[in-house]
């Protein structure tokens, strides 16, 4: 089933001789429990297509699909989150954990002991101890920053996850655990995740099917296993033997 | 011949929450024209290390034991004019962000006049695009003229490679030399560096946390863990049969190795589990949330991450 599908999507920034696309009739869709890898560089348009594909952002020309329904935002909210680069700027640092956990939910019911419990829920499924609830964001690592994002992605039981660089600023040990944690995760609730990295390592071992973006433009769309085979553009053929 | 020579190094650094170990008794040491890279994770103490060898330590840290020698010279008893001379005639940096590293008010060509200059060479627009076109900058006319913000990374890249190189340093540090750039100008940049290096015969201490990048490039890789190099060796037998469980532990963290059933655990959690002093954190500079890493286990697991 297709969960989210961008359908010819055209991001276009200005107008006149000056205009920038970001992206250029753009089309991949991310199945239900999928896990699609975005790679590409700074000026690829992946984040773009990110905040097109959560509803941030409206597409110039094309369309954007959710369970086959154009997507609106405001009611569909709860059933897309996404997971930043950095953790830091991503939570209030003068929120508590589990007040930045809570947070999502708190504005969709009114029964606290409710959201209390499924706070208690949500650290318990990223391993973080209880009472690192009490705790402030600067008092963390950045991986157990990295894991509070993603609680609080999660409390709402989206359908749809976007990771945007999720992992990029963590060490490789510390990357490697968030990693895993992402997939025990889907494993259990079914997400569906757009996962947005530059590094081709981390997309294969993630993504069932890796879509390669430059330019603004989709160069490549194969399975993680065909990747290697199967990527034909010159760049995502450097993307591959890069280092 | 030996070149750089690190004996038991041990640097501290003052701190408002006290002393700070950036090395602890760290000894390494690399021949002349060698390529070497050291790699760790944040807070190894990798980028500390580039620095000790032209002691160019920030002001709140020290030398308190051990020594570095540089060419049979001990760094840390040079005077203010001895150490000048070994930075201003032995070293080259290579930055992690070019960018951040040139002067934004002032024109590339105007910059590396700068520096042609104080070496008492040709200045002329000729002679700067002449310096550009040997890092194979392809435009190096308009370059000249562009601001640093004015350039992109691998470009700005090229023109902090093409400073470094005037002075035909004896020693070449690049710290995270291609962290902040794209995938398809990396190997470029490098292939730059190492060419240039070779041609000038230049040692190179490349810093560096991916152990599979630096292995294609370097002869020989140490790896750091808390301040101490934990395993010097061939890239391919660090690789294929790394003796310390630190790197062991590296290796089968890295995205190309990782295995969806095989949980990863980190050195420091490893050693935590078997109850060694892991509560005891060394951040390589001052890091507030670090100081608590000395909390019970689940607290202190993953504290090696970056924020």
């Amino acid at each position: 089933m297709t969960l989210v599908e961008l359908d010819a999507v055209t991001v276009r920034f200005g107008t006149g001789p000056r205009a920038v696309h970001a992206m250029r009739e753009v089309s991949f869709s991310v199945d239900e429990g999928q896990t699609v890898g975005l790679v590409g560089e700074s000026g690829s348009g992946k984040s773009t297509a990110a905040s097109v594909a959560l509803g941030l952002r409206a597409p110039t020309t094309g369309a954007v699909l959710f369970d086959g329904q154009p997507l609106r935002r405001r009611r569909m909210a709860g059933e897309m989150q996404a997971v930043l680069q950095h953790p830091m700027w991503a939570l209030n640092p003068r929120m508590s954990v589990a007040a930045s956990i809570a947070e999502p939910l708190q504005v969709r019911t009114r029964d606290r002991g409710a959201v209390r419990a499924r706070v208690a829920e949500m650290l318990d499924q990223v391993a973080l101890a209880p009472e690192l609830g009490a705790r402030h964001p600067h008092e963390l690592s950045g991986g157990q920053r990295q894991r509070v994002a993603i609680a609080r992605a999660l409390i709402t039981s989206p359908r749809f996850i976007v990771f945007d660089e999720a992992v990029s600023a963590l060490d490789v040990s510390v990357q490697a655990q968030i990693l895993q944690l992402i997939q025990r995760l889907q494993a259990e609730h079914g997400f569906g995740a757009l996962f947005i990295s530059h590094d081709m390592a981390v997309v294969r071992y993630l993504a069932d099917r890796v879509v390669v973006m430059r330019g603004g433009e989709v160069v490549e769309d194969a399975g993680a296993a065909d990747v290697a085979a199967g990527f034909t553009h010159p760049y995502s053929r450097a993307l591959l033997e890069e280092r | 011949m030996t070149l750089i020579e690190i004996d038991d190094l041990v640097v501290e650094f003052q701190t408002s929450r006290g002393t700070v170990r950036a090395l602890d008794g760290a000894t390494l040491s690399a021949d002349a024209g060698e390529a070497l890279a050291i790699v760790g994770e944040s807070g190894s103490g990798k980028s500390t290390l580039g620095t000790a060898i032209g002691a160019l330590l920030p002001a709140n840290g020290r030398f308190a034991s051990g020594s570095v020698r540089v060419d049979g010279v001990d760094v840390g008893a040079l005077d203010r004019q001895g150490l000048r001379a070994l930075r201003r005639d032995a070293l080259g940096f290579i930055p992690q962000d070019p960018i951040a590293t040139l002067d934004p008010t002032q024109r590339v060509g105007r910059q590396l006049a700068l520096v042609v200059r104080a070496l008492g060479r040709d200045a002329s627009r000729a002679a700067l695009a002449q310096m550009l076109d040997e890092v194979r900058i392809a435009d190096s006319a308009d370059v000249l003229r562009r601001y640093p913000h004015e350039l992109s990374g691998g470009m700005a890249q090229r023109v902090a490679i093409a400073i470094a190189m005037a002075r035909r340093p004896r020693i070449l540090v690049a710290d995270e030399p291609t962290a902040a750039l794209d995938a398809n100008v990396r190997r470029e940049v490098l292939r730059l560096i190492f060419e240039a290096a070779e041609q000038t015969g230049a040692t190179v201490i490349w810093l560096s946390h991916d152990l599979e990048a630096v292995a294609r490039w370097c002869r020989r890789v140490a790896v750091m863990y808390r301040g101490k190099v934990v395993e010097v060796g061939p890239p391919g037998v660090v690789l294929q049969r790394p003796e310390h469980p630190y790197t062991q532990s590296l290796i089968a963290a890295m995205p190309s190795r990782l295995q969806q059933d095989v949980p990863v655990r980190t050195y420091t959690e490893l050693l935590a589990a078997q109850g060694a002093e892991a509560a005891a954190p060394l951040p390589s500079a001052p890091a507030p949330d670090r100081a608590r890493a000395s909390d019970p286990a689940p607290a202190s697991a993953d504290e090696e991450a970056r924020a």
